[in-house]
């Protein structure tokens, strides 16, 4: 939910992969809350080879604010791209110049016009399963509502919703059952995006529309105009970062919903919770459990040697329940009134898309409780969690 | 009391004007200012201290 998608690191050390993969194994994944307090306690800064796992607030908050030491860039993550990704994959001072372009189209008095469509896109999705008692939450909602909301915001139809998930999967998920098979997968997957974008970016150029993509075409930086390359770098990045987190967030909201009845029935009685409920959720569960960076120099991290060249996994999901009245399930207030989350990550890389996200996040909350108020994980499921972005990939729900 | 945010930790994480339009607005970037910029009202003050409690960086700080 920051700007990085995923919790995979660049390069194929099987070592560093088998400690990461022990630590957000999926029956963790479900609940890493438990994990997160004993790495706290056990490791805050552990050692893996080529790299450290990072897990107390403050030293995250560090990471966060220091890109000159921990840099974003490239070799943090491998997500099959040719060139950096913009802006998450570029550093400071350009960063500068492309967030200074790029927040005021994202900024929440740009995004809040976008409400009324969210909230008819909600619908029509409930609307195909409201009256049939069950519903698998992930393939009937919580994956098509953020692309769905995306081909709008780009001036896309509707109908290119397949290809979308097709491209965003290759990349954030894809198959194959080694590093080798899954970066094929991923170069493979790059370069349809690059095409994909490709025409449409033609199509506009000839005939503009009031859409996102067109104003890419004419916006400058520092009085020249985006290439057509950083204009693909851009659009890459939305595809990959700004669906599957979306999705992911609102899978670990109702699952949570669904398995704390009472909670939810707080929710549907006070509507006007739902935006603390929103960032409370995004707390508890931090969908997107930590971000990569590289150290760029040597130095320590709560009096832990990082070496030039160490990845570096801030662990926001930690940062998060890092605290006496954070780290529980009791803890858990759908109306708390202190709450610093950094789930959209923190510092100069903070969620370009989180103004976006929330609204999301709080139509879709809000729309669907109001016609749906009680639910719960369909007997006999077995829920099932991704490492990495915490996603659900089936979230079966029964209602009366 | 006053309230300030610091511009070098503020990011646009959009808290305060959310929790807080009595006292802070937003840019056209998204990122916050102070709106009530001289000495808070009471109820100014308390919107400010929520705003203080949920900000992400801790750029919101509250001074005489």
């Amino acid at each position: 939910m920051e700007e990085a998608p995923e919790l995979e690191p660049a390069t194929g050390n099987d070592e560093l992969m088998q400690s990461m993969m022990a630590m957000m194994d999926p029956e963790t994944a479900k609940a890493p809350q438990s994990m997160y307090a004993d790495l706290r306690r056990e490791t805050p800064v552990m050692e893996l080879p080529g790299a450290v796992a990072v897990c107390t607030r403050d030293e995250v908050v560090e990471i966060l604010r220091n890109p000159d030491v921990f840099s974003s860039g490239m070799a943090a993550t491998n997500l099959g791209n040719v060139r950096p990704l913009i802006p998450l994959q570029i550093d400071p001072p350009k960063h500068i110049q492309y967030r200074r372009i790029l927040d005021p189209l994202f900024a929440p008095r740009q995004v809040a016009p976008m409400e009324e469509k969210v909230i008819g896109l909600v619908h029509s999705l409930i609307d195909r399963f409201a009256d049939d008692g069950q519903v698998d939450l992930a393939k009937a909602f919580t994956i098509p509502l953020p692309s769905e909301v995306f081909l709008v915001l780009l001036g896309l139809p509707l109908s290119d919703l397949d290809t979308f998930l097709v491209m965003k999967d290759g990349i954030v998920r894809p198959e194959g059952a080694t590093m080798a098979e899954h970066n094929e997968v991923r170069r493979r997957t790059a370069a349809s995006i690059y095409e994909y974008f490709e025409t449409v970016l033609d199509e506009r150029e000839r005939e503009p529309q009031d859409d996102l993509l067109s104003r890419f075409l004419v916006t400058e930086v520092e009085g020249k105009r985006l290439t057509r390359n950083e204009i693909l770098d851009i659009c890459f990045l939305f595809l990959i970062a700004g669906l599957d987190t979306v999705s992911a967030s609102l899978e670990c909201m109702f699952a949570y919903l669904a398995q704390h009845p009472d909670a939810r029935r707080r929710l549907v009685e006070h509507p006007e919770l739902v935006p603390s409920a929103v960032e409370e959720m995004l707390r508890w569960e931090t969908p997107v459990p930590g971000v990569i960076r590289v150290a760029l120099s040597d130095t320590e991290l709560a009096g832990c040697p990082v070496h030039k060249g160490d990845q570096v996994f801030a662990m926001l999901g930690s940062a998060n329940t890092d605290g006496p009245g954070a780290d529980s399930i009791e803890d858990v207030d759908l109306a708390r009134e202190e709450n610093r989350h950094l789930a959209f990550g923190g510092g100069v890389h903070r969620c370009l898309g989180s103004h976006l996200a929330r609204l999301e996040l709080r139509v879709a909350l809000r729309e669907f409780h109001a016609r749906l108020p009680d639910y719960e994980i369909a007997p006999g499921a077995k829920l099932e969690v991704t490492p990495g972005i915490r996603s659900y990939p089936s979230l079966p729900l029964v209602f009366p | 009391m006053k309230v300030r945010i610091d511009p070098e930790l503020c990011t646009g994480h959009g808290r305060c004007y959310a929790l807080a339009p009595s006292v802070f607005a937003d840019d056209e970037a998204g990122a916050g200012y102070v709106t009530a910029t001289g000495d808070l009202t009471d109820d100014e003050l308390e919107a400010a201290e929520l705003a203080v409690r949920n900000c992400p960086e801790r750029a919101i700080e509250l001074f005489d």
